[in-house]
């Protein structure tokens, strides 16, 4: 079943045949025979009680065997349905037109049969959010064995023999099954998988669990992979495990990819070509290095921009002013012209055309297409895109122009990382003034891991080390980034900090003070230290309205009621929530809205330390550059001293003053960020810093040391 | 908390619910007016017994202790096994329910065969066919199911099949054709409780997530259906069915008198007209046996349905 259906000298890597020279509407789907997948006028609408929603406005574009392809947007923009209709998964009351063929069978008038043999044997789908999509009541083993299963047999499949009905399934064949399940979780990384394929999805850590469905999704032996946001939750040494584990598929077996994210980095990576996707269009497409290097169209422009890495510290991240339009709105004319610094009344009637930028450079669909532009270096963005002319655009941050002169812009083919390098910091020459705020000494975190009763019995006591012996400042002030992969300890680390874990051993003094855990802290010490988890939205009640959620915790601290409206007006207001966003509820603001709410409701009661937990990990690019500008902005007006965990290795670097590294436990280096970055003296730190996608497709070489070599093998430690 | 303890747990808890169901039962039946003695010899006797012969027959049944010290002496016997006598026959009350017990369980469980072989189907197909007619139907049909009382439902059970069509036996026990008919009538009512349950449990599942990864497979709908979301969909299903237990006792009593199954409820309604309070308690004490074991057997269901399940704990 492992055979290579493909040899990897049929794959095509490069595929000119889709920049072909017609410039119509649908110019990259060109008619060549050797498509795996060409979609075609794609159109999703949902019912909604007034306009149909929609998801998916015409779009067109194709997959050549072996092609790695990137679908990139931001949220909502309708990735993941595309996606969806591809593998034929779109809800009963969707309205699909357009066709969809996938190795010449159309997805969207295909029979349930033709779809079974089409989703066992050609395409497999990793979805988002793989904690949901395992089922929780079937082990792993099982849950592979039956994509195997139906790969060998799509035509015969009998109810009693899934169900392990006796006389009616045959034990031997599932057994062999699950065996060859754990050789499929070797592939993808899993230590010890004779043994996972015995676990229940609740069993294994996140990174394991994006591992088993990928090899779930691998079990077919699929010509087409569709990867949604495979590497979004998995930090950053799994992310580089996990694409060098698709490049490997798609180097020996020839294995097509169309991957799915918003991480341009990742498509700088992986990707042949890119997709870009807009409002529910296509609005760009082309190779990979052209696009990110050249980019056509504004909005792709516009997204580039939004990357820390391509910004100097320190200074405000640009950003997309206004919203995705709502898909409902009757749609003429260009869907990125409210937001769009070019746009001009031609853009805003009628079909916007779709431009063949020629030489093989793919297409944008834009009226501004300037094929006399020169197709220089494209290094800084924050200013070739707004330069000039559009000083006085009101849609425009003025700060982005005036905090970046012009005259900064290196001209070198260097990425954002090596020009970062240049520009030193004059605080971090003052670091060695600063007045430590919070001092850790000692510091350690063991949990009990004994519950059973005989071990309770015998006194067993078994512990895990969360955290192990840290000392470490946190000096007014500053930012301080703490990374390291999953399950190091930085979670612990900052839940001792805010006193909700108190530590076994060693002392945490706030300014000079030894404190406890929560209940042994005095009300001023609480009130200093606010907190911003991650998934805002499941951190926060939804029960509550923005005005009563940043109440919350003043309340708690005893501030009177006309105090604390007046301060909650402050708060909003100053973390840009407009006055009738007060009563709103949780579920009825975007991402980036809610993690400001999460903000406000963390500064309201003047804290001097806010412990920043993943604050944009789960936000598109362009929100996370605006929360990242606002954090920087609050941290100058307030005088916060941050503590910053992320996995996003680029986030820490361009907002971080020092950065601590944890590996098992244990704080293996610290320092400035510059220096760490790059001079790691700790070989952890150095596997860490390798596993960062670059950003530019040329240094690309295929071979980068994967984390696993040597320093650390505890990728696969579930964290519990 | 591991099997040892769980179980040594439920042990404890068990035996202090029984202590408490005798207690209760005891009390009841003492609290009902009149003399038991006087009523039980009129009934046997066929006439008003005279003082001298109530006298004797309190003696000998240890009426005249008061009702504590006689509740104790009952516990202390049943703790030896002993169930006590029959006020009427010589009897062992043990005996007794011995002979009736099996009649009864087979009726349980039959009906139980009955109520999911009828609830699962249509549970899902309503689920799946959400708003659809086959929706309407089910849940018109799981309406009348609930609101229709045993009895009815039995009686018109027999007219139809057994005085109009011949087809099957009317009353008795001991044959599979005499099961058919108490099955159904109790099974019915059971079913209507379960589709309903079954139908919005698997409206929740049949969003998740791992349902369209299932899809994604290549899977069959009917695999994706009753393996990967019915699995889940039976979790909360299975509290109920636990709870229903008791529901279904009690419907035994009546289907057994419409059926004339000489089975545990009939015997117990019979006692119970008879005043025959050693067998009232037996049957009592036997029932709510049944009903904790069996919720014990609920839970640790439990861990097979769900993994995430520790027993005697929250979900993970
Ligand atoms: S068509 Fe016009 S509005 Fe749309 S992206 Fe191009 S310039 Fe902007």
């Amino acid at each position: 079943m492992q055979q290579p259906r493909k040899t990897a000298s049929e794959s095509t890597h490069s595929t000119p045949a889709f920049d072909t020279d017609d410039s119509n509407h649908t110019a990259c789907t060109a008619e060549s025979t050797t498509d795996l997948l060409t979609v075609e006028g794609l159109r999703v609408q949902f019912p909604s009680p007034d306009e149909p929603v929609r998801a998916v406005d015409g779009v067109s574009f194709g997959i050549a065997d072996g092609e790695i392809v990137g679908l990139v947007g931001e949220s909502g923009c309708g990735k993941s349905v595309t996606a969806r209709s591809i593998i034929g998964l779109d809800p009963p009351e969707a309205a699909v037109r357009g066709s969809i063929e996938l190795d010449g069978t159309d997805v969207t008038a295909a029979s349930e049969r033709q779809l079974r043999r089409l989703r066992g044997d050609t395409v497999s789908m990793v979805f988002q959010n793989s904690m949901e999509t395992l089922n929780p009541v079937l082990d792993i083993g099982e849950q592979i064995a039956e994509s195997t299963k139906v790969h060998d047999h799509p035509d015969s499949q009998r109810l009693l023999d899934y169900l392990h009905a006796p006389l009616f399934s045959s034990r031997a064949d599932w057994h062999e099954r699950r065996e060859h399940a754990a050789e499929l979780l070797d592939q993808v990384g899993i230590a010890s998988p004779e043994e996972r394929v015995d676990d229940y999805p609740h069993e294994l850590s996140g990174g394991q669990i994006q591992r088993v469905a990928i090899a779930l999704a691998l079990a077919s032996d699929p010509d087409l992979l569709i990867a949604d946001e495979p590497t979004t939750a998995v930090d950053a040494t799994t992310q580089a495990q996990l694409l060098d584990r698709f490049r490997h598929l798609n180097d020996t077996r020839g294995m097509a990819l169309l991957l799915i994210t918003h991480d341009l980095s990742v498509v700088a990576e992986l990707c042949d070509r890119v997709v870009v996707m807009y409002a529910g269009q296509v609005v760009e497409t082309g190779p990979a290095g052209r696009v990110l290097r050249d980019p056509s169209h504004p909005y792709t422009r516009a997204l580039l921009n939004c990357l820390p890495q391509r910004v100097d510290r320190n200074e405000r991240l640009p950003t997309i002013e206004g919203a995705v339009p709502d898909p409902t709105d009757d749609r003429s004319g260009c869907p990125f012209a409210p937001r769009c610094e070019r746009a001009t009344d031609d853009c805003r009637h009628g079909d916007v055309p779709t431009i063949d930028l020629g030489d093989g450079r793919g297409t944008a669909t834009c009226y501004d297409v300037d094929d006399s532009r020169p197709a220089a270096p494209y290094n800084r963005p924050g200013i070739t895109v707004t330069a000039g002319e559009d000083e006085s655009d009101p849609t425009r941050e003025p700060t982005t122009a005036a905090e970046t002169p012009a005259a900064e812009t290196p001209s070198s083919e260097s990425t954002a990382r090596s020009s970062t390098r240049e520009k030193t910091r004059p605080e971090s020459t003052a670091d060695g003034d600063r007045q430590p705020l919070v001092e850790l000494e000692g510091v350690t975190k063991r949990y009990a891991t004994a519950n059973g009763l005989i071990d309770r019995l015998f006194g067993a006591t078994a512990t895990r080390r969360a955290v192990a012996d840290v000392d470490l400042e946190i000096r007014a002030g500053e930012t301080l980034g703490l990374v390291g992969e999953t399950g190091c300890g930085k979670t612990t680390l900052a839940e001792l900090v805010t006193g909700l874990e108190t530590p076994t051993a060693g002392e945490i003094r706030f300014g000079g003070d030894p404190v406890g855990g929560v209940e042994s802290r005095s009300a001023e010490t609480l009130a200093d230290v606010g907190v911003v988890f991650q998934n805002p939205r499941s951190s926060l009640n939804p029960r509550l309205t923005v005005e009563q959620l940043v109440a919350e915790p003043l309340r708690s601290r005893g501030w009177s009621t006309g105090r604390r409206r007046e301060r909650v007006r402050t708060v909003l207001d100053r973390v840009g929530l407009s006055e009738h966003r007060a009563r709103s509820y949780p579920h009825e603001l975007s991402g980036g809205q809610v993690q400001r709410v999460a903000i406000a409701r963390a500064i309201a009661p003047d804290p001097t330390l806010i412990v920043l937990d993943e604050p944009v990990s789960a936000l598109d690019v362009s929100v996370q550059a605006r929360i990242l500008n606002l954090l920087s902005e609050l941290q100058a007006e307030f005088g916060l001293t941050y503590l910053l965990i992320s996995h996003d290795l680029a986030v820490v670097e361009h907002v971080v003053d020092r950065v601590a590294v944890m590996s098992r436990g244990e704080l293996v280096e610290i320092g400035p960020v510059d220096r760490v970055f790059d001079q790691p003296t700790h070989p952890y730190t150095k596997t860490l810093l390798a596993s960062i996608p670059s950003l530019s497709p040329e240094e690309t070489t295929g071979v980068r040391p994967s984390a696993s070599d040597g320093v650390s093998s505890s990728l696969d430690r579930p964290t519990r | 908390m591991d099997d040892a303890t769980y179980l040594l747990h439920r042990l404890g808890t068990s035996i202090i619910v029984l202590l408490g169901v005798s207690v209760v039962t005891y009390g009841l039946l003492f609290l009902t007016p009149g003399d038991p003695a006087e009523v039980i010899l009129t009934q046997q006797l066929d006439r008003q017994p005279s003082a001298s012969e109530v006298e004797s027959f309190r003696a000998t049944h240890g009426m005249d202790d008061p009702v504590p010290v006689q509740y104790v002496s009952w516990v202390t016997d049943v703790l030896r096994g002993d169930l006590g006598t029959s006020y009427y026959s010589d009897t062992a009350v043990s005996t007794l329910i011995v002979d009736a017990l099996p009649l009864t369980i087979e009726l349980a469980v039959a009906s139980l065969l009955v109520a999911l072989a009828i609830a699962i189907p249509t549970g899902v197909l309503s689920a799946v066919h959400r708003g659809s007619a086959i929706d309407y139907a089910s849940q018109l049909g799981a309406l009348v199911g609930v609101s229709m009382p045993n009895f009815w439902l039995g009686y018109l059970l027999i007219l139809v099949f057994a005085l109009t069509l011949g087809s099957l036996p009317v009353a008795g026990a001991g044959s599979y054709g005499q099961l058919v008919l108490p099955a159904i009538t109790l099974g019915t009512g059971m079913a209507a409780v379960l589709t309903r349950l079954i139908r919005s449990s698997m409206l929740e599942v049949l969003d998740e997530a791992y349902v369209d990864t299932a899809r994604s497979k290549g899977l069959r709908e009917r695999i994706v259906l009753y393996k990967h979301a019915l699995r889940n969909a039976l979790v909360p299903v299975v509290t109920i069915l636990g709870v229903q237990l008791g529901s279904l006792l009690n419907g035994a009593v009546v289907v057994e008198i419409v059926f004339q199954r000489p089975g545990l409820g009939m015997l117990l309604v019979d006692a119970v007209f008879e005043r025959n309070y050693p067998v009232v308690q037996g049957i009592t004490l036997v029932t709510a046996g049944i009903f904790v074991g069996t919720n014990v057997l609920v839970d640790l269901s439990y861990r097979y349905l769900d993994p995430r399940v520790e027993l005697g704990g929250e979900t993970v």
